[in-house]
Parts: C-alpha cells; structure tokens; sequence
C-alpha cells in the first residue's frame, strides 16, 4: 500500500521548499504559471475564503472539466480499435483483436500526442506571458480535437490545427472563458479549409490501396445526386441505420460508434456537466429538419424541362442521427458552456437550431459532407445575440409581472 | 389573516455545528465599544473627548447626513479611548463603566399608547436614540432616509442560513417588547408590516404567531425562503422609485424596549454557533452591548485557528482583530475552522468527506448527512465557464449570468433592468457558495449596487 499521507507531506514540503523561487522577486517568477498548475494538480490549493461568503463547495473546475476528458474516454478506446479495424480492412490483411487495438494505438495516439503537447506549449506560454493561470479547459480541448480528425491526418496537420484554434480562436479574445467559437471546432474546421484533400470524407484512401474508404455521409451525397434511393444504396454498399450505429465504419477517430458516444452523453447528463437542454435541442431540430426534407420534391422545373432533383433529402430522417458526427457535435461540441448559449430557454433554441442547420447544411449544400460542424461554429457565432433577446424577453416579463403586481394592491 | 408561500429553489447548507437552545446570561464587566462604523453610509461628528462622563443612553457622537440622528452610549461610564480609522473617520469610542445607574431618558409609550402616536412622534425618538440604524431600507440596504415613506414594512422572523438565531427563541419572554416594536413600526408606513415567519412554526403559540396589527406570512422552502429580499419578491416587489423598510426581529424587540421603557435598551441576545465553538457552548447568551466578544466567545473556542463571522457563514463578516466589541446590530457569531488543509490530488479525489451540490462529486449523492466545513476555497480561482448553474438557487425572479456578466462589465442600466434593485449581496451567497470557477457573487453584487446608489437610479 502506498502511504498517501506521506506521500503528501513530502511534496507539500518539496514544493513549499522551491515556491519562493517562483514567487514575485524569485528567480522564476515569470514561470509561476507552471509551479502553479503542477502544485494545485497535486495537492489542492491552501487558499481561505474572503469576502462575505465563507464556506465553499467541494466542486472545481478542474474536476469539472476532467469529467468531459472522462466522458471522451469511451469514444477514445472506441477509436483506437477503430482504427486499427479499417487500417487491417483496407490493407486486405486479416487480423486479431489484439493486432488492431495495437495497430490502432500507433495510429491515434500520436496524433493526440501532438494535440496535448503542441496546444499544451501555446497555453503554457500564452499564461507565462500574461500572467495568469494555466486554465484546465485545455485538457478537453487536447483530447476533442484528435477525436474529430481523420486517423489518417498527417501529425503536422494535427500540430498546425490546434495551433490555429488555441491561438486564434482561444488566446486572441482573451484566453479561456471569452472565446466565441468552440476552440477544438475551430482548430478542426481550420484543417478542413485549408488541406480540404485531406479532410473530404475519404479517409482511407491515402493510406490504403485500392478501396475508396468513403464516409457513409460521402457516399450518401453522392447518391442523392445521382438520383438513387439513398438507404438503399447505403445498404448496398454495406452500410445500414444499425451498422452506422455500431460505427464499425470509416470516419474520424472518435465519432463513427454512436455507442460511446451515448455513454459519454450519459456521464456528462448524470455529472450536471453537459447541457441536456443543449442535446435534446439538437436532437429535436435534426429530426424537424430531416423530416421536412423528406416531403421535399425530388424532381423540379429547370427551364420548362422536368429535372431529376437530389434524393439526398429523402434519406430517413433518423439516418442523420448516425451519419457523420451529428451525434458528437451535439454532446460534446455544442455543449461547450463557454461558446454556447448561456441561458436556458436559449440553449433550446441554440440546440434546435443546430440541429436544423446540420440537416440544412448537409442535404442542400453537397459541397460540404459534415454540416455538424458549420452549424456549431455558425451557432456559436449567433449565441450572444439568442441570449441577448432572451434576456430581453425575460426584462420584459420581469417588468409586466412586477407592475402587475403593484396595479393589483392599487 | 396569512399568506403562506411555498419556495422550491434554494439549499439548506448540510453544515455540522448547529446550537442548542440554551440561554444563558453573561454579565460582563470590561470596557464597552461603539463603533460608528457599523451605520454604513453615515458619518459622524464625535461630540465627547476622552475622560468625559456619560450616562447611559448619552450622546457620543452626531450624524452629519441624517439630521438629529445620533450614536449613544450603552453604558454609564466615562471616555476612556476614542479612536480615528482611515481618513481621520470616527472607528470606535470605548467607554469605562463606572458602575452608576444614571440614564438618559426617552419619551415612552405603553404598548397601545403608541398605535395613537404620530409617525413624527415615533421617527424622531428613533432617530435621536439612533436606533433608526437598525431599520434598512431597500433598495441599497442602507440605513432608513427618516424623509421617505416606505410602500411597506418587513420584519424578517425567520433562519434559513447557517447559523441564523431562531426569532421564536430570541422573543422568549419579551412578548411586549415585540408587539410594542411591530405597533410602532405601523405608524411608519401606509401600507402594511409584513412579519415573515417558517412555516414550521405555524403551529407554535407565541408572540411570533400571535402579533396583531400585522400582516403574517409563512414561507417555506430551503433557504433563501428565510432571505428578506425572497420576502418582498413575493410580497410586494420593489420596482424602481419604490422605498421598503426591513427589520430583523431582534431589531424589532430593541426598538420596542426602548419605546415601552424610555431607556436606552443595552442587552441583546446573541447566537454563537459553528463548528468551532465547543458542542456544549453553542447557543444563546444574553450579553450587554459593545462587550468584547473574547468575553463571550473566547473560552469556548475549540482548539486551533478559528475564523470568527458576524452574521452567517454563507453572509457575513470575518470579525476584525481591531473591532472585537458586539455591535448594536449583532445577533449572532459563528465561528469556523480556519481550513489550509491540502488534499492530495483532492480535485478528482472521489470526496465523501467535503460537500458538494453538485453531482459530479460524489459527496452530493450522500443524503441526509452533516458535513464538516471549513474556510478553504477548496478549488481554485478560475475564469467563470460553467452557464445556468445558479438559477436553481435564486427564487428571485433573476437570471444570474447576465445579471453578473452586467456588473462585471458595469453596465448598471441593464443590471437595473435586470432587477438587481429587488436585491441584496446575501442573495447572491449560494451562487457564490456553488461556483465551480469560485466567484465571489456577493462583491461582484455589491460593488454595482454601490455604484448605482452613488450614480443615481
């Protein structure tokens, strides 16, 4: 058994033996943000309360936000094994369970490697600069954005990416708590404009030979465009609502199984740490949307001449729940509390509209395979303004109420 | 004639170290301290110099914003020590008993008497006896402006923070007292006094329950079902322009002894209470005003360091090493370990030891149960990121993000509009108490406030 209460006694004393350097006048001062971070991850801080209110809650935001990297772990171990099973199925080998999961960490874990350890450095050095604490979202954005990346993404990509988010999505507005967009999404949609090839929706194509490797969602499109029925061909080609349920398929690394994902949905709810209202808001828009796309027409007029239409829109409405990575956005993208609406009757509408604009995005705009993600960012952007009418409906409320309160005693 | 009311949002802190209801008396015999200071917002003029006589009830000092309003002393003595804070104000006066009975005497009133008496008659003897510092007057919480006219009036005779004292127990025996308050503070207003009480309690028989000439509410509900500022909300609402007065019971009872006896009142019941008093010394004691709290408080502390608050543990103020005397305005104390205790790894530890609200750790699954709660922040300062985690403990009609997010930025119109007149930084204690990020509510609150009163509504 390890003795803990010696185990703390000695890095109390160790870390109270070097603080001084670190503090104003020592010699690392300017490093503080790190001697901080390492000596409140171990031991929490000694600070007392001040002000009026002088008892706490046990609760912080460090075990808040590694709830989240909690709740990512499923769809992570989801992902390894993924991997491995597609790299082994397009390279046309047969292989164990054991070979895959191995395989698959070789393939994913560099890749969140580089995210922890190239986005890690721009915060350190983001929170030496300006003197405040290194903050512990960081910790969920490292792991979200490997999980929406292709396994194949060259690692150069996943440095530059996440450099982009933490920088200029994050630090530029002023460090965590002030972002406007998702810091992960921002870093993912980066690389999907800037290396489009890479991030097509054909994942294994480049690394394996032969076989195309398309997404269901890829395939879906194109389907629709050339006017097949679009279940049917998905079925055809080997991909049903319950295998894209399972996600035994391609995509990026963490968002083909439904599965984890749910799981993952599941802690966040029962933690109080994701917005329910924000999931089941999106979950409702998308089955809106998608419904109403099915009533649309699949033949039009194009100068007098009767023309065959996308039946992109005709694909079963619950299809989109397992298509992409409609399902990880919501739980975990849509849910970020600082890039979300903040009120309630504004997460609702923030989750529904993201839901509308996925199906949206996704049927009417072949261009773009994933919608989830544009209609997040897009979400993101338009939070302040849901949340500033719904303030403004809530003042007037307030007011109606109050007066009629006084009306009433005359 | 009630009104019963029914609260859903709030929490009832499970802290360890509630008191019995044991009075005890304590007669002390040190020197007694007045410290102006406690009237914020008022400054004063010292009228005494050090070596003067005053009887009891005797001016010391004069109130130079409210006119005639006065600082008296508890006790017959003589000035032994006057001391300046910052910016030359007026921060204590210590007074050495001398062991006469001589008094100054106030115009009195039997308890019906003053149900006949002008709203001048009644203001003026509070206002010169100083005793108008005990009413507040929303919005702002400052002391009552003799010149307004409240809407109405509220007492609040009710406990729901940790560790209130209990009205039932503080009016024990002073039923005149108490009906003589509640007469005369009818005389102050149009509308009506509000006594608010537990619901709990409905059933009890005492002057609580049986006060006439009143309006009685029962609330019931976590706290803060007990919060004054809930009061109003559901009673009668402040919207702007709007003036209501606010007392507490004890506030009550003291204007009331003064009113039936004509002189100054100088005993008050106090509550001691937390988890760092020893178990059989928390509870109730009758003490003399301006005593030293070391007096009281000093040998029943457990052993180590001890954070000793005036007020609650959710409101409240640390008491300051300089300032050890009991205000007029006390009625309790509770003292608190002094927590610098660092846990390893304690923020993902699966702590069952330490209280949470929230069920991400897994002490909040536990029902049922005290916790043991110390000073420690037990977190770290962060960056608010968390988003409509607070609503659920405001029954105010309130959202507390924008509301905070408005102050922070000091856009005071929108915090106006927003309602942050219909409250008071106490309010805000259990947002302050449930953050994870560790904001500190109450000053956030209060700073706006105060700056919204200095700017004009």
């Amino acid at each position: 058994m390890i003795d803990f209460t010696a185990l703390k006694e000695t890095i109390q004393s160790k870390h109270d033996d070097v603080r001084e350097n670190f503090e104003p006048g020592g010699k690392f001062e300017k490093f503080y943000p790190l001697f901080e971070a390492q000596d409140t991850f171990l031991l929490t801080p000694p600070d007392t309360t001040e002000g009026m209110t002088h008892v706490r809650d046990a609760v912080d935001l460090k075990r808040v936000m590694f709830t989240v990297v909690v709740a990512l772990i499923p769809c992570l171990l989801w992902g390894i094994f993924n991997a491995g099973h597609q790299y082994y199925h397009y390279s046309g080998m047969e292989a164990g369970m054991f070979a895959k999961i191995l395989r698959g960490t070789w393939i994913v874990m560099p890749i969140v490697f580089v995210s922890y350890l190239v986005g890690g450095l721009w915060e350190v050095l983001f929170a030496i600069v300006r003197k405040h604490e290194i903050n512990e979202g960081f910790l969920v954005t490292g792991i979200l954005f490997p999980l929406t990346l292709p396994p194949t993404v060259p690692l150069w990509q996943v440095a530059v990416g996440i450099s982009f988010g933490v920088v200029v999505a994050k630090e530029v507005f002023g460090g965590t708590g002030f972002n406007i967009l998702n810091v992960a999404l921002t870093s993912r949609a980066y690389l999907y404009f800037a290396h489009a090839k890479d991030h097509s929706g054909e994942v294994w194509a480049a690394s394996a030979d032969g076989a195309t490797g398309a997404t269901p969602l890829g395939m879906g499109a194109s389907y629709g465009a050339e006017g097949k029925n679009v279940a049917e061909a998905l079925a055809d080609s080997g991909h049903t609502f319950w295998s894209m349920f399972g996600g035994l398929e391609p995509g990026s690394i963490g968002e083909t199984s439904a599965i984890p994902i749910l799981l993952g949905a599941a802690i966040l709810i029962v933690a109080g740490v994701g917005s329910w209202k924000i999931m089941a808001g999106g979950c409702i828009g998308l089955v809106a949307a998608g419904l109403l796309m099915n009533f649309m027409p699949t033949t039009g007029m194009v100068e007098g001449e009767m023309v065959q239409l996308t039946t992109w829109t005709q694909v079963p409405f619950f299809y989109h729940f397992v298509m992409g990575s409609f399902l990880f956005g919501i739980v975990f993208m849509a849910t970020d509390p600082v890039s979300a609406a903040s009120t309630d009757l504004g997460k609702w509408i923030y989750g529904i509209l993201i839901g509308v604009v996925t199906v949206l995005v996704r049927v009417t705009n072949p261009g773009f395979a994933e919608g989830v993600m544009l209609a997040i960012l897009f979400m993101n952007v338009m939070a302040p303004i849901i949340d500033y009418y719904v303030v403004q409906a809530h003042i007037k409320n307030r007011n109606a109420n109050l007066r009629k309160f006084s009306y009433a005693k005359g | 004639m009630s009104t019963d009311i029914v609260i859903k949002k709030g929490l009832d802190l499970p802290i360890l170290g509630a008191p019995g209801t044991e009075i005890r008396q304590l007669k002390a015999d040190g020197t007694r301290s007045v410290y102006p200071g406690e009237f914020a917002g008022e400054k004063f003029k010292c009228v005494v110099k050090e070596g003067d006589t005053v009887p009891r009830g005797g001016v010391l000092a004069n109130g130079k914003r409210i006119d005639g309003f006065t600082v008296r002393s508890p006790i017959a003595g003589t000035v032994k020590e006057i001391r300046l804070g910052e910016r030359r104000a007026l921060a204590e006066v210590v007074i050495e008993p001398t062991g006469k009975d001589d008094a100054e005497s106030f115009p009195s009133f039997s308890m019906d008497g003053v149900l006949k008496a002008s709203k001048e008659d009644v203001l003026s003897v509070l206002v010169t006896s100083g005793l108008l510092g005990l009413i507040r007057q929303r919005p702002f919480s400052r002391i009552a402006d003799p010149e307004a006219t409240p809407k109405s009036v509220f007492v609040n005779g009710m406990s729901t923070a940790p560790f209130r004292p209990d009205a039932h127990l503080l009016t024990q025996d002073r039923a005149d007292d108490l009906q003589t308050g509640l007469n005369a503070l009818t005389r102050l207003t149009d509308g009506p006094v509000h006594l608010n009480l537990a619901a709990s309690a409905k059933e009890k028989k005492d002057a609580l329950t049986e006060a006439s000439n009143v309006q009685i509410n029962y609330f019931q509900g976590p706290h803060p079902s007990g919060n004054t500022s809930t009061h109003i909300h559901y009673l009668d609402p402040i919207v702007p322009e709007d003036v209501v007065w606010t007392l507490r019971v004890s506030d009550v009872l003291r204007i009331g002894e003064l009113l039936r006896t004509g002189v100054y009142p100088n005993r008050q019941r106090i509550l001691v209470a937390g988890e760092g008093v020893q178990e059989e010394f928390r509870g109730y004691y009758d003490v003399e005003t301006g005593v030293n709290l070391n007096e009281v408080i000093g040998p029943v502390l457990c052993e180590g360091d001890q954070r000793i608050i005036r007020g609650d543990v959710l409101a409240g103020d640390a008491v300051k090493p300089s300032e050890t005397g009991i205000y007029l305005y006390d009625q309790g104390f509770v003292v608190l370990p002094e927590d610098m205790e660092r846990n390893l790894m304690g923020w993902y530890a699966p702590t069952i030891e330490q209280y949470s609200a929230h069920n991400v750790v897994p002490s909040s699954w536990i029902k049922d149960r005290l916790f043991h709660f110390g000073t420690n922040t037990r977190g770290s300062k962060r960056a608010m990121v968390l988003t409509g985690i607070y609503d659920p403990y405001t029954p105010l009609d309130l959202m507390v993000d924008p509301l905070s997010r408005a102050c922070i930025a000091g856009e005071t119109e929108d915090a106006i509009a927003m309602g942050i007149l219909e409250t008071d930084p106490e309010d805000f204690a259990l947002c302050t108490f449930i953050c994870p990020s560790k904001t500190d509510f109450g000053s956030i609150i209060s700073k706006t406030l105060a700056t919204i009163e200095k700017e004009g509504i």
